[in-house]
């Protein structure tokens, strides 16, 4: 193992859902320990079944063999005690994307933990400065932004608040080279950051000119994916990401920058408000029997 | 209009043109290359020819079909060669005064039925018709570069386009081994209409200072899962055909999204075009486009 790997041997990881899910595994496979804190003993099971699954996927595929599947799984623990957090070398957050609940649990969080342990969010919506600024020792505080699927997607951003200090912005990108194939991308503390802060008017205008009857969905993503040789087209991809997640991110940067590119289509309010948000409810842009309705 | 073997006539035998014409005579028709210039035409033939060799030698096609594919071509700089066309598509200079001539000239030429496909890429198929005085037979199919090797072709009818000039089109696209879809005579066609703004906003990130070109780059290419970040490829596209493009587009929809940021025609003005000028974004030692 390397030198830098060792750096934060020890994870202390906030939510298991989809995205926290994703970076426990990513973080146990680099070797490190990771102690999750979740709400209820029913929500550890559930991401860490998830967890599981991926794994599977993994080793049947030949990707990784049973051996790595059960060393990953024992490198993760699973909590409902926010103290057991107390020895935690970083603390990673993924909970939900709503700033109350966010800076509630941190200010917990911070309270067990060392007072100089780095505290990284990965939030995708809201500002890294303003959750820092509630916290004790805010120079230690940055954001650390997985993309979904965490396990395979490599770009992680590296998010400089304006506390950061920037001894933390040098050990988060070292620390993102220990994690596989990953890449670290240093970006400033911008609405949708960077990667977000390009995509989100990039679909927000494909579902506008789609509800303007340009072409059919099927076509549009035909075309580009044909066209440009992108992995999905954009109409599927929003199926993939959830038409509500995109939603709040889209309403989030609008927000916060009043430019009207982020502005939410009408069309889009109303799949989700229609209950359709994509693969996850079976009914989206490109999923399930409205798909061809347009 | 069924699928046999086709006479068909390509106009202008820069890039797209020979691209095309390759395309057709690959796929077994008679294929005419027409350029009014007799060395611009004598560069797209070898071109043509040198991709089939290039193909036969890289084992994507057999010997015999290679020789087939150029013998299927023959180039002209008469335009009455193309009298025998069942199909002409122009590919020629992306000027809508010139695209309409030629669409003029060709119906004294070819007969009644024959289709004129236009390959524009930001003009409008409507106003291109309207160079014909049978505009229901004139179809936008506009190619994607290197068109021998990329499938898709976007459809677009302009406003008198007959129903039955479309479905030939897509028939005939599909003869060809290319897949279609289907959008609307409006600015960019799909492609175009996602791809600009989205190069021209990355460039803004840059100038903004969100991150630095190779940054940008590599979170675009390990988050979203594109072939090649926007700054590999604006250097394969060419910044001169990136502003080209892009202003044509603004000036048809006058919104900002589609004006190309200042840093274009600054690099545009260094001669800093991208890849076949040896720098852009980045610095090339090999200057070719798509191997040799």
């Amino acid at each position: 193992m390397s030198e830098s790997t060792a750096d934060f041997s020890t994870v202390g990881l906030l939510g298991l859902g989809t995205m926290g899910a994703g970076i426990a595994q990513v973080f146990a496979a680099s070797g490190r320990s990771v102690v999750v804190l979740e709400a209820s003993r029913e929500r550890l099971d559930a991401g860490t079944a998830s967890v599981a699954a991926f794994l599977d996927g993994g080793v049947a595929r030949g990707k990784i063999t049973e051996a790595d599947r059960g060393a990953v799984l024992a490198r993760i623990t699973g909590t409902t005690a926010v103290r057991d957090l107390a020895g935690a070398e970083v603390v990673v957050e993924s909970v939900t994307e709503d700033a109350e609940v966010k800076k509630a649990l941190l200010a917990q969080v911070a309270a067990v933990i060392g007072e100089s342990t780095p505290i990284l969010t990965n939030t995708s919506a809201l500002s890294v400065t303003d959750l820092a600024a509630g916290l004790p020792n805010p120079g230690r505080v940055a954001g650390l932004h997985f993309f979904n699927p965490a396990p395979l997607m490599r770009t992680v951003e590296v998010v400089r608040a304006l506390q950061t200090d920037e001894a933390l912005v040098e050990r988060l990108v070292a620390l993102v080279r220990t994690l596989g194939d990953k890449e670290p991308v240093v970006v400033k503390d911008r609405p949708g950051f960077l990667v977000n802060a390009l995509l989100l008017p990039y679909l927000n205008d494909v579902i506008q000119e789609y509800d303007d009857g340009l072409a059919t969905a099927e076509d549009i993503d035909v075309a580009i994916r044909l066209g440009l040789g992108y992995k999905s087209g954009p109409l599927e991809l929003l199926d993939m990401i959830g038409l509500d997640v995109h939603l709040h991110a889209t309403e989030a940067a609008y927000v916060a920058t009043l430019d009207a590119r982020y502005a939410p289509p009408p069309l889009l309010r109303q799949m989700v408000a229609a209950g359709r948000l994509g693969v996850k409810s079976g009914e989206g842009f490109r999923t399930g029997r409205h798909a061809s309705d347009h | 209009m069924n699928n046999e073997s086709k006479t068909v006539g390509v106009l202008g035998a820069g890039t797209m043109g020979s691209g095309i014409a390759a395309v057709m005579a690959r796929a077994g028709h008679r294929t005419i290359l027409y350029d009014i210039d007799e060395a611009g035409l004598d560069r797209g033939v070898g071109t043509v020819r040198g991709f089939f060799d290039k193909s036969v030698r890289l084992g994507k096609l057999d010997a015999a079909a290679g020789q087939a594919a150029k013998d299927a071509l023959t180039g002209t700089t008469d335009l009455t060669d193309l009298a025998p066309c069942d199909v002409v598509v122009e590919a020629v200079f992306e000027d809508l005064a010139l695209k309409k001539e030629t669409f003029g000239r060709l119906d004294e030429i070819v007969s009644e039925s024959a289709l004129f496909h236009t390959n524009t890429s930001t003009l409008s198929v409507t106003g291109i018709a309207s160079g014909s005085r049978r505009p229901e037979r004139v179809v936008g199919t506009h190619y994607c570069n290197p068109a021998p090797l990329m499938k898709l072709v976007e459809v677009a009818d302009g406003r008198h386009t007959a129903a039955w000039a479309h479905k030939a089109t897509v028939e005939f696209l599909a003869s060809v081994g290319k897949t279609s879809v289907v959008t609307k005579d409006r600015p960019g066609f799909i492609v175009n209409r996602f791809l600009i703004p989205w190069e021209n906003s990355c460039i803004h990130a840059l100038e903004a200072g969100l991150g630095t070109k190779e940054s940008i780059d590599a979170a675009v290419l390990g988050a979203l899962g594109h072939p090649m970040g926007p700054f590999r490829l604006l250097d394969i596209v060419g910044m001169d055909i990136h502003q080209q493009v892009a202003t044509r587009l603004y000036e048809q929809l006058r919104d900002p999204r589609f004006f190309p940021p200042p840093m274009v025609a600054r690099m545009v003005a260094a001669g800093d075009l991208g890849r076949k000028t040896g720098r852009g974004f980045y610095e090339y030692d090999d200057t070719r486009l798509f191997g040799s």
